[in-house]
């Protein structure tokens, strides 16, 4: 295939993505008339053939797509790029928005991202687990994370291919040696879930707000140091204190902070075993128990070595 | 470490070092883009530790200066520190403790260079009570990774290994024998202990443990530290520190940095 073929090729694709037949004919020769007669450079041959096919079929640039390079989620660094992603859908989350059709987390061997799907763009639904071509998203970034976000222009394929997720799961064993602000028993927005601070949602600013415990830390093993959050059951399972104790011991003290002292007396500095999943930052806690170690075998070990 | 993927802020990992190694050392690693750290003679760099062991004591170094000097005992010698009101969650916790006792500690290192002696100390920012078992795993880990870096100064090949060769020549066998010894230390503790929780079941064994422990601490304390003169010496140490923990307090920030984020969803609650 000639250069002039490989182009009217790009053309004659780009339209048919976005829905439009073109005469594939006409663009050949417009292609060729501009590169070889008048030796216009090829970007600007290209740019004309397509601006004039969107004059003609009176198609916006918007509604035209075009077909952004495939990354994967590790090459994501930067907000405002347009980009295509095989990617598995990871988790659906509940939107609370009207305008989000669907988010949750895809992911492929290189990474786990955020998406949102929103209303607007009128897409099929995915599903978890099923893996995708989403073609032409963009990236964003929020709340200092990055994110890709599906709309009009995009494309999401189901596709046939198992998509491999970074190593699934980990199991770690090390000690909690940080626990970090916005830990104990918290104040989240009612409409957001964001945790309020000083009583104010950063999105939302004075809203209503309910009670959740949790414990944001770090596992270091030695050799490694992992973010990890504890939800309340987490944090239930390990202390016996849940939500409704946590609520107690505020109230005895007067003193939500008590709740905080009281986590971090019994938390850190112990050694854990825990499984969880690699998140972009944290690790994402399935299970979490207190090492129970055979000491005597280990040390046994050591001397035996 | 993926965790920190695309953030030019490292946390410092937390070394497991046993205090005999650890008051070795003598040398810094300054390098712009990172805090300074000491290099171990096992070849690794270090600017935190975490450390399980027995809080011998804690004095004040002068009257309501609320900059307390502390003792921390591991089977093999004492961590020395201080904590002052830069470390306020530490100086809280450790008000509260009445030693002797069991803590665990998460602590930044720090070096004073006196004119005849390198002082290494440590700068508690978590000290917490913990049961025993957790200082046994300790005692564990910190022989396993000790044991690890021995091996790897013995292969060779990586900087840091041969710049420690350099610097302190460390008789290997001594330190793994050191090594051994903490971990033999306590098996004998957990066997007395189990024999006699078995004697007396109803009464705790945890006293008895710990007394000994105090004892066995303050005899290893008969080989004495060279460099307690000198650090006494050290006139305005509170204010060289406040100095640097500006600095750290800092970094320390900026590590916590939080950027909230709706996380419920990814935790399936």
């Amino acid at each position: 295939m000639g250069r002039i073929e490989e182009l009217t090729e790009e053309v004659v694709r780009l339209f048919k993505n976005s829905g439009y037949e073109v005469d594939r004919r006409d663009v050949y020769n417009r292609l060729k008339l501009l590169i070889e007669e008048f030796k216009v450079p090829e970007d600007e041959a290209m740019r004309t053939v397509k601006n004039y096919l969107m004059k003609e079929l009176d198609v916006s640039r918007e509604q035209l797509i075009m077909e952004s390079p495939l990354v994967k989620v590790a090459d994501i660094k930067a907000p405002g790029q347009w980009v295509s992603l095989k990617a598995k859908v990871v988790q659906l989350w509940d939107s609370s928005s009207p305008n989000v059709s669907q988010v949750g987390l895809i992911g492929d061997e290189t990474g786990i991202i955020k998406f949102v799907i929103w209303a607007k763009a009128n897409k099929p639904q995915v599903e978890e687990g099923k893996c995708y071509l989403f073609a032409n998203v963009v990236t964003d970034s929020f709340g200092g994370r990055m994110q890709v976000n599906v709309n009009r222009n995009s494309r999401i394929e189901e596709i046939d291919e198992d998509i491999q997720l970074p190593p699934k799961e980990l199991e770690i064993v090390g000690a909690l040696i940080a626990i970090q602000q916005n830990s104990g028993l918290i104040k989240r927005c009612k409409l957001c879930n964001r945790v309020l601070t000083k009583g104010v949602c950063p999105i939302h600013g004075q809203t209503e707000s309910y009670d959740d415990l949790r414990v944001k830390g770090v596992i270091d093993d030695g050799e490694n140091y992992y973010e990890v959050i504890l939800n309340e059951e987490n944090v239930r399972d390990l202390t016996g204190i849940g939500l409704e104790e946590a609520k107690e011991i505020a109230m005895e003290n007067l003193d939500r902070t008590a709740v905080l002292s009281e986590l971090k007396n019994r938390l850190l500095g112990r050694y854990y075993r825990l499984r969880g999943m690699r998140g972009q930052r944290y690790l994402l806690v399935s299970e979490i128990e207190f090492l129970k170690a055979d000491v005597r075998k280990e040390g046994e070990e050591i001397l035996g070595g | 470490m993926i965790a920190m993927d695309g953030r030019s802020f490292k946390r410092e990992i937390a070394r497991r070092v046993f205090a005999f190694e650890l008051n070795k050392a003598t040398h810094k690693i300054e390098s712009g883009d990172r805090a300074v750290q000491v290099l171990l003679p096992t070849g690794v760099s270090c600017n935190r530790v975490f450390i399980v062991g027995v809080l011998l004591d804690r004095e004040e170094t002068r009257p309501d200066s609320d900059f307390w000097k502390v003792r921390i005992s591991d089977p093999t010698g004492v961590f020395r520190g201080f904590v002052g009101r830069f470390q306020p969650d530490a100086l809280e916790s450790l008000l509260k403790i009445e030693p002797p006792e069991i803590v665990a500690v998460v602590a930044k290192i720090r070096l004073f260079e006196g004119d005849t002696t390198t002082v290494v100390t440590i700068r508690p920012e978590v000290i917490i009570p913990v049961e025993r078992e957790v200082r046994d795993y300790w005692v564990i880990e910190t022989a396993k990774h000790t044991l690890e870096r021995i091996n790897r100064m013995r292969k060779g090949g990586n900087e840091l290994v041969e710049l420690a060769w350099q610097v302190y020549e460390p008789d290997l066998d001594y330190y793994e024998e050191k090594v051994k010894e903490a971990v033999r230390t306590l098996l004998d503790q957990h066997a007395m202990v189990e024999s006699e929780t078995e004697a007396r079941e109803s009464e705790e064994p945890e006293e008895v443990s710990e007394e000994e422990e105090k004892a066995k601490a303050e005899e290893s304390e008969v080989e004495s530290w060279e460099g307690e003169e000198e650090l006494e010496g050290v006139e305005d140490i509170e204010s060289v520190e406040r100095e640097e923990d500006w600095e750290l307090e800092d970094i320390d920030e900026f590590e916590f940095e939080e950027e909230e984020w709706d996380l419920r969803d990814i935790l399936g609650e």
